[in-house]
């Protein structure tokens, strides 16, 4: 048993929503990018968790949160008239990403309030914890 | 008796602290402590388990299993005592009492967890005061100082 308990499944929450953070920044980074190494506009990256079984406590298994993946979001950007863009086409289409900034605001919320509230649950175990020190003091 | 000394009456001569401080750690309010604050140490697991699921679809929040509540409630209103039983240990069990309102089948409120976490975050630190204020009064009574 932990001292502090339930720090090991706050903490795989935390470092997944991390995740999901950044890769919300990244998304909104390259929100205009036409170009990539790859070749193309840059495709939005998804996020998808999976549970991780961390141990039984009380009968119960208790299961944490980890990024089992990110994946390219497939749908196609919008197709933009822009023929002095350098990456435009023939007919003066730019290919502009599949980012929806509406999207990843939404993602960026809800990541990092979810985030805070794991982060609230670490405070508190921390100060269980310490109160469970000055036991006899 | 001139002969050997009886094995028990050895034991009872040699180790007569143990008897003289036990019943200070057998204190009825002693022991209801030690065991609700497991419970609450356990629940702030079960809490933390639901804040880190709390998108996980198809979770159902965890909670104390009501039966430890129950049991505990009836042996003190029986005049039971609940000292040193190991029987009587509080453990999780899915609520199923939380109704889930969303589509993907979780059970979990952020702000109902978050509640739920600092009422028991209250209850720990009275019951841990409770456990250390008794600790406190058995140093008082060896050293006759108070305090520290």
């Amino acid at each position: 048993m932990n001292i502090i308990s339930g720090i090991d499944i706050t903490a795989g929450a935390l470092s997944a929503q991390r995740m999901r953070l950044d890769i919300v920044a990244q998304n909104i980074a390259n929100a205009e990018t036409t170009r990539t190494e790859a070749g193309g506009p840059y495709q939005r990256q998804v996020v998808s968790f999976e549970t991780e079984l961390v141990k039984q406590a009380g009968g119960q298994s208790l299961q944490t949160v980890k990024v089992s993946g990110i994946a390219p979001d497939k749908t196609p950007g919008q197709q933009v008239y822009n023929p002095q863009h350098p990456d435009a086409g023939p007919d003066g289409m730019v290919q502009m990403p599949n980012v929806n900034l509406a999207y990843e605001m939404v993602d960026l919320i809800t990541a990092s309030r979810a985030y805070e509230a794991n982060l609230s649950v670490a405070k508190n175990a921390r100060n269980l914890a310490m109160k469970t020190l000055e036991i006899g003091k | 008796m001139d002969g050997e000394v009886p094995a028990g009456m050895a034991r009872a001569v040699l180790l007569p602290c143990p008897n003289m401080i036990d019943p200070i750690f057998q204190s009825d309010n002693y022991q209801l402590s030690r065991k609700l604050l497991d419970a609450a140490a356990l629940r702030q697991e079960a809490i933390a388990s639901n804040i880190a699921n709390a998108e996980t679809p198809g979770y159902h929040r965890l909670d104390l299993a009501p039966s430890f509540a129950e049991q505990l409630r009836s042996r003190v209103a029986a005049g039971e005592s609940v000292a040193g039983d190991d029987s009587l240990r509080p453990t999780l069990s899915e609520d199923t009492h939380a109704r889930s309102v969303r589509p993907d089948g979780n059970s979990v409120e952020i702000e109902h967890e978050l509640l739920a976490m600092n009422k028991n975050s209250v209850e720990y630190n009275y019951l841990a005061d409770v456990v250390s204020n008794n600790i406190k009064q058995l140093k008082l009574a060896i050293t006759g100082q108070g305090g520290a």
